[in-house]
């Protein structure tokens, strides 16, 4: 018994020293240094209390980018989970090539979001614009990215196209599991392809869609890479009477903070992202848990 | 559990020993040849530095000098801020202005006594005290193609008022077809595009030092205490709009650096806004036509002079133990033949030392040099004001103005604000 605990503890340490020392040591350090007047390298602390959190939502970039970032993950939740789940319908049907189809639509997760950010910039930027050009066709010939009202849409249109084949792996595999029997039967009393995926395949894979709705939603909450790369917060537009950066969202404006040295006010929009996103995490997932139907 | 803890012991004991270890071989190395160590954030002179650090550590028995480079946009400030938290700080660090001064102040050594300082104006100076050590001066105006200006019968050294640079955009624009241009200007302003500087930083330089004496700060003194000198201001907005209208509208809008130098390297573009560090590009790109600097002429009275500053200063990390030896390396830099050499031939930088005869081969700094040479230029501030105002605050504003060009007053309204902000940064 005593050396079965030994082994336990051993095999434990290096993840949960890893975790302390990565992530729970430095969040309580975070918490400190948002009530600090800190710039990241002075030796002379001091103790300010909640004044960066008090002026924090009268600042238009930042509530900007907090307003920007909830309809960013709102689009997202619906969009990618509606693609991916379209998508795990095609590649688990009778289709010619399903193999490769699954791999293809799969590849875009493995691109990293930096290189993606700059090949869609490209495209829309150079491609996009020169073939509305060329065909006349208004729309295309300014940039989706140097339109403030379109940009947020050019992103989420991005993040789909990025993140849909992974959440589709999600689907196929809950999709496998249900049983074939339930579908076949359904099929014999005669209900119709419409009728057998909303009343037996989206029921039987609620918990994948919990899964897929939390991944979705955290991973777009927390967007830094392909926003850095693709849109750098441009273009501006006026918020609340003063000029902001269109597409600056939550994490870029943190990290926009933080490089111009105020690190103890972007460590408290920090504390307030990761309040956020808790809070949403949390009742997503209680919400979607009650629909889950056990086995 | 007796065992659990003689175990997580050892494991701490290891540790300690290793680090112990490393502690160790450090003082060793202090006994015998000292390692001074830089970190520089200029990528363009990184091959030309390392070469001068190791002929240098090869001169000077003793000493050796090791750089450390990073940039090409990395995130410059953060990694001295890890390397300061990890007790790495290195013995030569880079600033690039007061922001840049404020949060490093603990750290930089006063270099009042060093020889080559009265050899410059550029050193950085706090309150009559020099701190920094200037890396090279660069410089703009609104870089010309001189061909394509001779072909439509503009003389560039009629440009020193802004209608005369509005007759010679109408000019231009007229001819377009005929010179085979885009559009006369390549200016860049998009906050999408990265170019923030471009009008947030170098243009609004105009405003604050535009015409006036080469170290007159009062603009900016003012702006710093959130006052804007509103008929002064509105002249500058006018002559940005002007820039804004005549400009590549894709490239003002969207395009990144590459977007707006090429344009000009290709001959799309007449005027091109950007400072003599394109000199290099030019070379890459294989650019055979002449050019030259006009000034930034923003008013109605004449202005003639260019815009010069040291983009960044060499700092000495006080609390070394090598500060010395480090002085030296940056002093030797400055003095000798074999440093005067790298900084022009090798590194192709303007000297900031008024001493050294070399020149540079690009043709903006040689346009440059000459104007340092007859004087009337103007100083550049920008470092001065608090960190981020640029890029978060300023930034924001032009890429707005430029969307909506012929809403001046807007511009000026929220320029207005902005400053007004200034003091609470």
């Amino acid at each position: 018994m005593n050396n079965k605990r030994l082994v336990n503890i051993l095999f434990l340490f290096p993840t949960v020293f890893a975790f302390l020392m990565i992530i729970v040591v430095p969040f309580f350090f975070g918490l400190y240094y948002s009530m600090t007047d800190w710039n990241g390298v002075s030796p002379n602390i001091n103790f300010v209390g909640f004044q960066h959190y008090a002026k924090l939502f009268s600042m238009p970039d930042f509530v900007h980018s907090f307003v920007i970032t909830i309809g960013f993950t709102a689009i997202n939740v619906v969009l990618v989970n509606i693609v991916s789940f379209a998508l795990s319908l095609i590649v688990t049907s009778n289709l010619k090539l399903r193999n490769f189809y699954r791999a293809g639509f799969f590849v875009p997760y493995l691109i990293g979001g930096i290189v993606l950010g700059y090949i869609w910039q490209f495209l829309f930027n150079n491609i996009f614009v020169s073939m509305g050009k060329s065909m006349s066709i208004t729309i295309l010939e300014a940039s989706f990215l140097s339109r403030p009202e379109s940009v947020i849409w050019a992103m989420s249109v991005v993040n789909t196209w990025q993140y849909s084949g992974y959440l589709m792996l999600i689907y196929v595999a809950s999709i496998q599991s249900i049983p074939a029997s339930l579908m076949e039967a359904a099929q014999v009393d005669g209900a119709r392809y419409v009728t057998r995926v909303f009343h037996i395949l989206i029921p039987m894979m609620a918990n994948a869609f919990t899964i897929s709705l939390f991944l979705t939603l955290t991973t777009s909450f927390k967007q830094f890479d392909m926003n850095f790369t693709l849109t750098n917060g441009g273009p501006a537009t006026r918020f609340m009477g003063s000029p902001v950066k269109a597409s600056q969202l939550l994490a870029m404006n943190i990290f926009d903070t933080a490089t111009a040295n105020k690190m103890a006010e972007a460590q408290a929009k920090a504390v307030i992202l990761f309040v956020a996103l808790v809070v949403v995490a949390l009742i997503q997932v209680a919400v979607n848990k009650r629909k889950e139907v056990e086995m | 559990m007796k065992k659990v803890l003689s175990l997580l012991l050892m494991v701490m004991l290891v540790t300690a020993v290793f680090a112990g270890g490393q502690q160790g071989d450090k003082g060793a190395a202090e006994g015998g040849d000292v390692t001074v160590t830089m970190f520089q954030l200029k990528v363009e002179i990184k091959d030309a530095l390392d070469a001068y650090a190791a002929k240098y550590s090869e001169m000077t028995p003793g000493v050796t000098v090791e750089v450390e480079t990073l940039g090409g946009g990395a995130d410059f400030g953060g990694a001295m801020k890890a390397k300061a938290q990890a007790g790495d700080m290195p013995d030569i660090f880079v600033i690039e202005g007061m922001g840049g001064y404020n949060v490093w102040k603990d750290y930089i050594a006063n270099l009042d006594d060093q020889p080559w300082l009265k050899d410059t104006d550029l050193a950085f100076m706090v309150d009559g005290q020099a701190f920094g050590f200037p890396v090279a001066i660069e410089g703009y105006g609104l870089a010309y193609n001189a061909d394509i200006l001779k072909k439509a019968g503009i003389d560039p050294a009629s440009l020193t008022t802004r209608s005369a640079y509005e007759k010679a955009f109408q000019t231009l624009e007229a001819k377009k077809a005929e010179l085979g241009i885009d559009a006369p200007v390549a200016m860049a302003a998009s906050v999408a595009g990265g170019m923030w500087w471009v009008a947030g930083q170098h243009n609004l330089a105009a405003y604050w030092g535009g015409g006036l004496g080469f170290n007159d700060t009062s603009v900016i003194e003012a702006a710093l205490q959130g006052k804007m000198d509103e008929p002064r201001f509105r002249e500058y907005a006018k002559y940005v709009q002007l820039l804004f209208k005549y400009a590549d509208q894709n490239i003002l809008l969207n395009g990144s650096y590459d977007d707006q130098v090429g344009s000009f390297a290709q001959g799309k573009t007449a005027f091109l806004h950007q400072g003599n560090w394109v000199d290099p590009n030019m070379k890459q790109l294989g650019v055979t036509f002449k050019m030259g600097y006009a000034p930034h002429a923003f008013t109605e009275k004449p202005q003639t002079g260019l815009y010069l500053f040291a983009p960044s200063w060499y700092c000495v990390n006080s609390q070394s133990p090598r500060a010395e030896q480090a002085k030296a390396f940056l002093n030797a830099m400055a003095t000798t033949a074999d440093g005067q050499a790298y900084i022009v031939n090798e590194a192709g930088m303007i000297p900031a030392f008024k001493s050294v005869e070399l020149k540079p081969t690009g043709q903006l700094s040689q346009a440059l040099m000459a104007a340092n040479a007859k004087g009337g230029n103007y100083g550049v501030f920008f470092g001065m004001l608090p960190d981020g105002a640029g890029q978060n605050v300023f930034g924001p504003i032009y890429d707005l103005f430029a969307q909506n060009q012929d809403d001046l007053e807007q511009f000026i309204a929220d320029m207005k604000a902005a400053i007004a902000g200034l003091p609470n940064m």
